[in-house]
């Protein structure tokens, strides 16, 4: 064959066309950015040429780095702390997440619990929020008086006055990162105790090996891999996690890389702001890299099949109603009392005061006064949150079928042409943004199309560009969901079609999605979900003009108007779940089934 | 010695019935095979022998002593019954070697270490998987497996042994392999084995008894042979023997002495009860079963046929034909091909045909069959 004609055999293939247009696209998109950020360290940014002595910007320096690594206590403070701080709040949420999780996994799983439909449903609430509401609920509760405000909720009830350590900082962001992702565990161990084959521990059973040998010799290490799947995929979340540190961490200057990243590229030197992105990009994919070589190598341990139909259940006994009740209380807590504290917050005049006659209306419906927030009119007559509202709703519905839909092409180009050298590249192409961590990646995106690249324009302050990036960012969830749909389909169903010689475009449309429908739309969901609570992704990258819901709350508290922070917080949470239940009813696709990637 | 009885053994799901009154004695050394169609209780029934699952109701002693009792509440555990069980997929642990998953009940039972070192080493080389004694499950076969668990439940040397379908994961060749090495295991552990399948070939050729069941409720618990040849009902005529019995539906009446003539489709036969006389209603609605091997296709028979269609395997040949409105299976020795269509006369022979009721589908008598 000619070179010619066997590029003309290659291109009457659909996924061909796909694979290879997305190869080209994602290169730009994620690879390209890349070299742009490292490039980036290097140069004098136009805010930088004060303290860089002598230069000009778009000069070539190493200034940056020497200040990040090795200028003594200089870089102790910009770096080294911070990144120690990050490294010790993740490792502690790690354990809180895995050790919770993994309780009520079992105990959901493999015990007689009560109420378990309810324990296992409301438990994973904290997941599908925003990672920040915990994070408030803890500030609307336990706050005192060190940051100026009045005190929290505890306080007013009880007189106590909160100390620092347990109002801010490392202890809260463990508390409320651990809450957080203890559905993480909950899902994925929960997952592999499930479907682990009751028989292996029978097997035991009747060799008389006792309780306490099975659950160490046999259970625990054959769910090991999963907590250490578990581990990894925490620790990077917690790793790249924005809000929650911005909010229980700031107010005692308590620093890790996201937010010292958020000062220093908001602040005078985006050069440093670029080299932490850089450090959590390269420490993101160590993490990852480590996860799939697990997954990888222990893979016959989670296909156990088996009658699994049988599991025989630990009987708690005595423990039975009390170990339920707890649960119960545990998970309202979590799960429900932030909502109401959000309600509460929302409601009253004077913040710190909880008494009927301070209850007002005025953050929901009021006309707005002077001497409140500068003049701000209640979050419903706001026609700013209705303008913040519209966006977020717009840019989430664009961003969710841009990248659905490229994820379902992707997926299917991948499985039909799995096994060759481009269908494996466009593979890790589409699943590299899931490594980055978000604040890293506005950062990339801020740094690449601030000014005019290649052939498109200055993107800075466009919707478009919050389109991109979520975009971007969101395939591998798209991408995975349809690389899944396609895996579970056979060949010939498609081929069944190509015979009767029904169009690509039909047999796509007519075959392939409705049969894996419930997979593909959970790759439109998770995007669409995701981005409705985003707040690290675009907070740097959003101008006045297209600001979203949660970058507005975000300022709002930054501001210290609390009850309009909690009045928009309401106002996401109830819409976030309120979109994931009506989704879930109406497809089977959920946020949390989205875990593990 | 180990002797296992069930008495009125009952076992409900919620409101669905796995097993319903089940009375069973398995006497000391006996091959046992639970036969049945799946969903018929068989490995329910094992599992509450075993103590991994209760009975809602009745009582099972093991070796004279009662292992549970919905009476007096007695359930004993299945680390105490002293049991071997062999899994479906062989629950072998994925995490520790071949050698760590034999040697683990016995560091139960707080062997020492050279002692447990030259049992599993012994068990290694009786089933001839010396060579992966420091491999991982996911690193051997099914057969490789299969042996492993085998090795796994000999080692402690259980007096009962437990086998749930063990063979069903294995293909066609290594199961007839396997059979021969579990009825010589059977033989020389001198241990009794309960053992569940439905593959009824599976239980005609390895068990001392084989006990059938259908929705939970027992059928026939007799030796294989005598089911085969003497099925309780039409069900178990149905499910036992392949290919499967002739069943011909009809009309019978007692005529002469102790002589029946049926009144079917296009035939008229004859029928002599050999075990002993019966008596029919006129005109009572039977079924008769004849088995592929009783109908002999030769130039001296009496009935006419044509050929359906002829499926020769070498040593045998199956030979379906269509005598007046009766489609027919035979059953011949040795390689015939006969061409589509061709007209052949057949004979019934031997004295185990059989009337069943069609109302209760119960076995009437077994005689002798002849072509009027």
């Amino acid at each position: 064959m000619t070179i010619g004609n066997q590029i003309k055999s290659f291109a009457r293939k659909p996924h061909n066309v796909i694979l290879a247009v997305l190869a080209v696209a994602l290169t730009f998109l994620t690879l390209f950015p890349l070299l742009s950020l490292a490039r980036d360290t290097f140069i004098v940014h136009p805010s930088e040429i004060m303290t860089v002595k002598g230069s000009q910007a778009g000069d070539l320096t190493a200034f940056h780095w020497k200040k990040v690594f090795f200028d003594g206590e200089t870089s102790m403070n910009l770096f080294y702390r911070p990144f120690w701080n990050t490294v010790q709040v993740s490792l502690w949420s790690c354990l809180v997440s895995i050790v919770l999780g993994g309780s009520v996994a079992w105990l959901v799983a493999r015990s007689d619990l009560r109420w378990k439909s309810f324990i296992s449903v409301v438990f994973i609430f904290p997941y599908i929020m925003p990672s920040w509401t915990l994070a408030m609920a803890w500030l609307n509760f336990f706050r005192n008086r060190l940051i100026g405000g009045a005190p929290g909720l505890f306080t007013a009830l009880t007189g106590i006055a909160t100390p620092n350590w347990f109002a801010y900082g490392f202890f809260p962001i463990v508390m409320v990162q651990g809450l957080h992702y203890a559905p993480f565990a909950y899902i994925l161990i929960g997952g592999i105790l499930r479907n682990m084959d009751a028989n292996l521990e029978e097997a035991a059973v009747i060799l008389k090996a006792g309780r306490l040998k099975i659950l160490s010799r046999i259970t625990l290490p054959i769910i090991m891999p999963a907590v250490l799947s578990t581990f990894l995929l925490v620790f990077s979340s917690c790793m790249s996690a924005f809000a929650v540190p911005a909010f229980l961490g700031t107010p005692v200057r308590f620093q890790v890389l996201t937010t010292q990243l958020y000062r220093t590229l908001n602040g005078l030197n985006p050069g440093y702001g670029y080299i932490m992105a850089l450090v959590m990009i390269v420490l993101g994919v160590a993490i990852l890299a480590v996860n799939q070589a697990i997954i990888g190598k222990r893979k016959s341990y989670t296909t156990v099949t088996g009658k699994s139909s049988n599991l025989s259940q630990a009987r708690l006994k005595g423990l039975r109603t009390p170990v339920s009740l707890f649960l119960i209380v545990l998970v309202s807590l979590v799960a429900i009392l932030p909502l109401i504290t959000f309600a509460v917050e929302s409601f009253i005049m004077a913040p710190g005061d909880y008494s009927f006659k301070n209850l007002t209306l005025a953050f929901w419906i009021g006309p707005g006064s002077a001497d409140i927030g500068s003049g701000e009119p209640g979050i419903l007559l706001n026609k700013y949150i209705y303008l913040g509202l519209w966006n977020s709703i717009r840019l989430s519905v664009v961003v969710a079928f841009i990248a659905g839909t490229i994820g379902a092409l992707a997926g299917y180009a991948v499985v039909r042409t799995r096994g060759t050298r481009l269908s494996a590249l466009v593979n890790n192409l589409a699943f590299f943004p899931y490594l980055m961590p978000s604040m890293a990646f506005g950062a990339i995106y801020l740094s690449m199309f601030a000014k005019r690249n290649l052939f498109i324009p200055s993107l800075y302050g466009s919707f478009a560009l919050l389109v991109l990036v979520g975009v971007v960012k969101y395939l591998p969830f798209a991408s995975r969901a349809g690389t899944n749909a396609m895996l579970q389909l056979s060949n010939e169903i498609e081929e069944a079609g190509l015979i009767l010689g029904i169009p690509w475009w039909k047999r796509m449309t007519r075959i392939i999605f409705p049969i894996q429908k419930a997979s593909f739309l959970s790759g439109y969901l998770l995007p669409f979900i995701s981005c409705m609570r985003e707040l690290a992704l675009f907070v740097l990258l959003i101008v006045p003009a297209n600001r979203v819901l949660t970058t507005m709350l975000f300022q709002y508290n930054e501001k210290g108007w609390t009850q309009y922070a909690n009045a928009i917080n309401l106002l996401i949470v109830l819409i976030v779940l309120l979109f994931n239940t009506a989704i879930n009813k109406a497809t089977g696709a959920s946020i949390d089934k989205g875990i593990g990637g | 010695m180990p002797e296992i009885i069930l008495k009125n053994v009952t076992k409900r799901f919620g409101k669905f019935t796995a097993v319903d009154k089940l009375d069973l004695t398995i006497k000391d050394g006996d091959f046992v095979t639970l036969l049945g169609p799946s969903g018929c209780g068989k490995t329910t029934t094992l599992r509450m022998i075993a103590g991994l699952e209760s009975p809602t109701e009745g009582e099972i002693l093991i070796d004279g002593k009662t292992v549970f009792s919905s009476i007096s509440g007695v359930d004993i555990s299945p680390d105490k019954r002293d049991v071997g069980f062999l899994f479906q997929n062989y629950a072998l642990w994925p995490h520790m070697t071949v050698e760590q998953n034999i040697s683990f009940g016995l560091e139960n039972l707080k062997w020492d270490k050279a002692r447990i070192r030259s049992r599993v080493s012994e068990l290694l080389t009786m089933l001839k998987i010396d060579q992966f004694g420091k491999r991982y499950p996911s690193e051997l076969s099914g057969g490789q497996q299969q042996r492993v668990a085998i090795a796994r439940t000999l080692a402690t040397g259980p007096k009962v042994l437990f086998m749930d379908e063990p063979l069903s994961n294995l293909d066609a060749k290594l199961r007839t392999e396997m059979r021969a090495e579990l009825k010589r295991l059977h033989a020389e552990t001198h241990s009794t084995f309960v053992y569940v399948t439905h593959d009824q070939l599976e239980a005609m050729t390895l068990s001392t008894r084989t006990c059938l069941m259908k929705a939970g409720v027992l059928q026939q618990y007799a030796p294989p042979l005598e089911v085969y040849h003497s099925p309780s009902n039409l069900f178990v005529a149905d499910f036992v023997g392949s290919p499967t019995m002739n069943f011909i539906e009809g009309l019978g009446k007692n005529v002469n002495l102790d002589e029946i003539k049926i009144a079917v489709d296009g035939l008229d036969l004859i029928f002599t009860p050999v075990s002993g006389s019966i008596t029919l209603r006129d005109d009572q609605e039977i079924v008769l079963g004849i088995r592929p091997e009783y109908i002999r296709i030769g130039d001296g028979g009496k009935a006419k046929a044509t050929v359906y269609s002829t499926l020769p395997s070498g040593m045998e040949t199956i030979v379906k034909i269509q005598a007046g409105g009766q489609a027919l299976t035979s059953v011949v020795f040795g390689a015939i091909d006969y061409l589509v269509d061709a007209k052949v006369n057949f004979d019934i022979i031997g004295d185990a045909c059989i009337i069943f009721d069609k109302e209760t589908g119960m076995n009437l008598a077994l005689g002798q069959l002849a072509v009027v």
